[in-house]
């Protein structure tokens, strides 16, 4: 996660000590929250509108440790994002390094993806719905549908877009096409793979989601739902942050990859792998020096 | 002892599209052992020349002989170095200097004692296991030195490979590469529009000039080696720079820049 604050949007505020920025968080944090339930508990908020914020964190409490009836939703929505997640992005990828390999794919074929990612995934929820049911296979399917475009787009521009010296050096030492693919080609591209990965886990949850709230019978969005149309507003508050958790714990996951795969674009994660290789080399070669 | 011949071309010529003319009518002759400068303005065709031999890109015309064979494409005992290191940034040094060895199918213990010595001898000891992003430019350009090295071809191709490096770094890099490629083995290419760099470095200095890419003169550089750089400041040299712009000029006048 890039640090844009420090010289960037913020230049010009007042640096200020460690203790004094908790503080000041402390404070912000505070305002808002404090604002807000003082605002709902006299009545100047309407509670069917926005709760206070200590009914919702007493919701959640209650969903995780009283009654325990979020865990199946939780467990549910996460097994269809995921599994989405995983279809999207192989046929997706799968379709990007065919198109990389093939120019006349490429020209003839890769067009229709394109058309494809411009027409909005959600609207295509009743055809989902009416080919594949109301089980989780229809969730899984929208989650997929909505995630392919990502990783399809990033993988076949990191693909196509080696440097020119590159190749030439490749091809002077008589590299094969497919030792150029799996030695150049890949890990150039993973960088901005890796990226598109990040996009398609936002999607494929998002896809879940509307799935879900379109027609489902377990999940967190009809959990939503049905709060919702119950004027349960605490309840579908808490929902909501449910869903936040869960996308931050995919974001977290995605970013735990890309730190322990890109190892070679952060200067403290070189030092990390250098040293080990070269306990590695030194074990099996010997040093060559002495 | 008649000169061995190592690279022969012949009223080569390369063309692309339609109308624009690379390279033109190039006749020489290139000893085995010798190290030639190409000198000349950009997109006078000296990189052109240089990927013709290297059999990267095909001929239009003419013929080209390396030991005494048509080129039809890269070659083992050919290698190149271009301005950048192009080095993979996910392998450490001795892993990019590995690389060819990888390609081929020849990594052993001795190729690997090899990589170790070819990063001793550029200057790399105790970078063996950094990442280029770790390394400076100049000494990712050693590395690239290394893999060339590496790849055991005796004749080499320099696409001024130092030529995005500080004047410092650049003067140091050309005298450690003259240290490593003089003797009678191994026959050097370096492509250059730095005047001074092509003459202090070369046995024979090709100018080329442009529209069309020809090679506008050959001169024999009669200079004492090992070369240093104390000679630069000689009536000698100076003569041979006066030379070189001579005949840029001759053929650069009148001419849209």
């Amino acid at each position: 996660m890039s640090d844009i604050g420090s010289d960037g949007v913020l230049a010009g505020v007042k640096e200020l000590s460690p203790i004094q920025k908790l503080a000041m968080h402390g404070l912000v944090f505070l305002i808002i929250f404090g604002g807000w339930e003082v605002g709902a508990r006299l009545g100047y908020v309407n509670e069917l509108i926005l709760p206070a914020p200590t009914s919702i964190a007493y919701r959640l409490y209650e969903m995780f440790f009283v009654t325990g009836s979020i865990y199946w939703h939780y467990i549910i929505t996460m097994y269809e994002a995921t599994m989405g997640f995983i279809i999207g992005v192989s046929i997706g990828m799968g379709l990007a390094i065919t198109a990389a390999i093939s120019p006349v794919f490429r020209r003839y074929w890769a067009p229709y993806a394109v058309v494809f990612n411009v027409t909005p995934g959600i609207a295509v929820t009743p055809f989902i719905i009416a080919w594949f049911g109301f089980g989780w296979s229809s969730k899984i399917a929208l989650a997929a549908l909505v995630c392919f475009f990502p990783p399809f787009i990033n993988t076949l521009t990191g693909l196509l877009h080696i440097d020119k010296d590159a190749t030439e050096l490749f091809r002077s030492l008589g590299s094969t096409k497919k030792q150029f693919f799996w030695k150049c080609q890949i890990p150039s591209a993973l960088p901005i793979i890796i990226a598109g990965l990040k996009l398609a886990m936002t999607g494929a949850l998002i896809g879940t989601i509307v799935a879900q709230f379109f027609s489902a019978s377990e999940g967190v969005g009809i959990l939503m739902q049905r709060f919702a149309f119950r004027l349960n507003m605490d309840g579908s508050f808490a929902a909501l942050i449910v869903m936040s958790l869960m996308g931050l714990s995919l974001f977290t996951l995605m970013e735990y990859m890309d730190y322990k795969v890109l190892y070679w674009r952060r200067h403290s994660r070189m030092e990390e792998v250098g040293s080990k290789r070269k306990r590695k080399w030194l074990a099996e070669n010997g040093d060559f020096s002495a | 002892m008649a000169e061995e011949l190592v690279i022969q071309g012949s009223a080569l010529g390369k063309q692309f599209g339609e109308n624009v003319i690379a390279v033109e009518d190039a006749n020489f002759t290139i000893p085995r052992g010798s190290f030639i400068s190409l000198v000349g303005p950009s997109g006078c065709g000296k990189s052109t020349l240089l990927r013709l031999i290297s059999g990267l890109i095909e001929k239009s015309g003419g013929d080209l002989l390396v030991r005494n064979a048509e080129v039809v494409g890269p070659r083992s005992d050919i290698g190149m170095m271009f301005q950048k290191a192009v080095l993979l940034d996910w392998r450490t040094s001795i892993e990019n200097v590995l690389l060819p060895d990888e390609i081929r199918g020849t990594i052993d213990t001795d190729a690997k004692k090899r990589a170790w010595d070819h990063l001793q001898l550029v200057g790399l000891k105790d970078f063996e296991f950094s990442f280029p992003r770790q390394l400076s430019g100049g000494m990712q350009q050693r590395v690239a030195l290394a893999r060339l090295l590496q790849t055991g071809a005796d004749i080499m191709l320099l696409d001024e490979p130092f030529g995005a490096l500080d004047e410092f770094t650049r003067e140091r890099l050309n005298d450690e590469l003259l240290r490593i490629v003089e003797g009678p083995d191994i026959t050097t290419i370096f492509v250059t529009h730095n005047i001074q760099e092509a003459i202090y470095l070369a046995d024979q200095v090709f100018v080329m000039t442009p529209r069309p890419g020809r090679i506008a003169a050959q001169i024999e550089i009669d200079l004492p080696t090992p070369r240093n750089i104390d000679m630069t400041t000689t009536p000698e040299f100076n003569d041979y720079v006066q030379q070189v712009r001579d005949v840029l000029a001759g053929h650069l006048d009148g001419q849209p820049l």
